[in-house]
């Protein structure tokens, strides 16, 4: 089911990237109908035969330091996503998935991997915040944040479409996260699979050794 | 011609969302003519629980209501005494939808999902953690309130590997 379902997503992020997620991703998840599509051999990663270059992203991160993105994470095996931390379901599932999966690995393995969590609400996740919440899943995990418009540039180079917060009609506010994952090569620094947000941890810990050698998975 | 099957099937799907968690009961317009006997909506829960959070700020509850009755009824608040406040919200491509009242189908389910539909506990009292339970009362537009024992899994629980 997932494996549809994201090829779905990723189609649609590929046809229109700049596309609002919104009603797109998420409704192909939805209900029934993407059961049938063309089978996927299984797999929750999708290798891109055309590999994402790294987004060109200079944040701040937890310790409100600069951070050069392509220059910290040069030839690291790098996972990225876009998330907000007032994000009650798949923003911490997503983390916390990658977190078990990597204490699997090796440690020095653990060491070289860069799992990099972007905000897409930087007006409620200060770098403080955004380290607090972090430190909660793994210490070892990179939290960026900065000008929103930078970072849906940098989200939109590499197929992710988000969006800024805004207030509901009741004065909420409303952020939005992205739906992949990506994974970036030691060998290449290029994106080259995505995962879309069912992946179990199982599917990540049986990719993460592989991944972290710019191996396909 | 793959890529256009599956982005209409995505369109499709769209159409079918718009009709909320329905589809998976017994289809639409059933409800009232199938089943003269029972003209109330008559629900039980199954499946809750809550993974457990990064923090007490905010959680994420599921759970799945069925509705075995001929007649549709409606959650409409959920409220604990460990949360300052918990919604309902659906989600829709990565934005989350606050919602005030969600339909159960007649002879249907109300399903919270990871990914979908999700309750929201803001401002808890503590941090709920691994084992541990959070009684919520649902209360809905017809039938009697319901109180439901959720069991709080660890933060990657998934409810399909049971792990």
């Amino acid at each position: 089911m997932r494996k549809k379902t994201f090829a779905a997503a990723a189609l649609l992020a590929a046809a229109t990237l700049t596309l609002s997620a919104c009603g797109s991703g998420n409704d192909g998840k939805s209900p029934v109908s993407v059961v049938s599509e063309e089978s996927d051999s299984g797999k929750a990663g999708t290798v891109l035969d055309q590999p994402f270059e790294k987004p060109d992203l200079v944040l701040t991160d937890t310790h409100g330091k600069k951070y050069d993105l392509r220059q910290e994470t040069k030839g690291r095996p790098t996972l990225l996503y876009f998330g907000y931390t007032h994000c009650p379901d798949i923003c911490p599932t997503t983390m916390s998935n990658i977190a078990v999966a990597k204490k699997a690995l090796p440690r020095a393995e653990q060491n070289d991997l860069r799992v990099v969590f972007v905000t897409t609400d930087p007006g409620r996740d200060t770098p403080a915040g955004l380290g607090k919440w972090l430190k909660g899943i793994d210490p070892q995990f990179i939290g960026l944040t900065g000008d929103f418009a930078t970072i849906q540039a940098g989200a939109r180079s590499v197929g992710i479409s988000v969006e800024p917060t805004t207030k509901d009609k009741n004065g909420k506010l409303v952020s939005v996260h992205g739906t992949q994952v990506i994974a970036f090569s030691p060998k290449t620094n290029g994106g080259y699979v995505l995962y879309g947000e069912d992946t179990t941890v199982d599917d990540y810990t049986k990719d993460l050794p592989k991944l972290v050698k710019g191996a396909n998975p | 011609m793959r890529r256009r099957s599956v982005l209409g099937t995505a369109a499709a799907a769209l159409a079918g969302a718009l009709t909320l968690a329905g589809c998976s009961g017994s289809g639409s317009g059933s409800g009232s003519d199938s089943d003269p006997g029972s003209s109330k909506a008559e629900l039980s829960v199954s499946g809750p629980y809550i993974p457990q959070p990064v923090s007490a700020d905010m959680a994420a509850g599921f759970l799945t209501i069925t509705n075995k009755g001929g007649a549709e009824d409606a959650l409409t608040s959920v409220t604990s005494d460990v949360a300052g406040q918990i919604t309902m919200h659906s989600t829709v491509g990565g934005a989350m939808q606050e919602k005030s009242s969600f339909a159960i189908p007649a002879h249907g389910q109300l399903v919270f999902k990871s990914g979908g539909n999700h309750l929201m506990f803001e401002k808890l009292k503590h941090k709920p953690e691994q084992g541990q339970t959070v009684t919520v009362k649902l209360t809905f537009a017809e039938s009697g309130p319901l109180t439901v024992e959720m069991p709080v899994k660890s933060a990657t629980y998934n409810p399909s590997t049971g792990h």
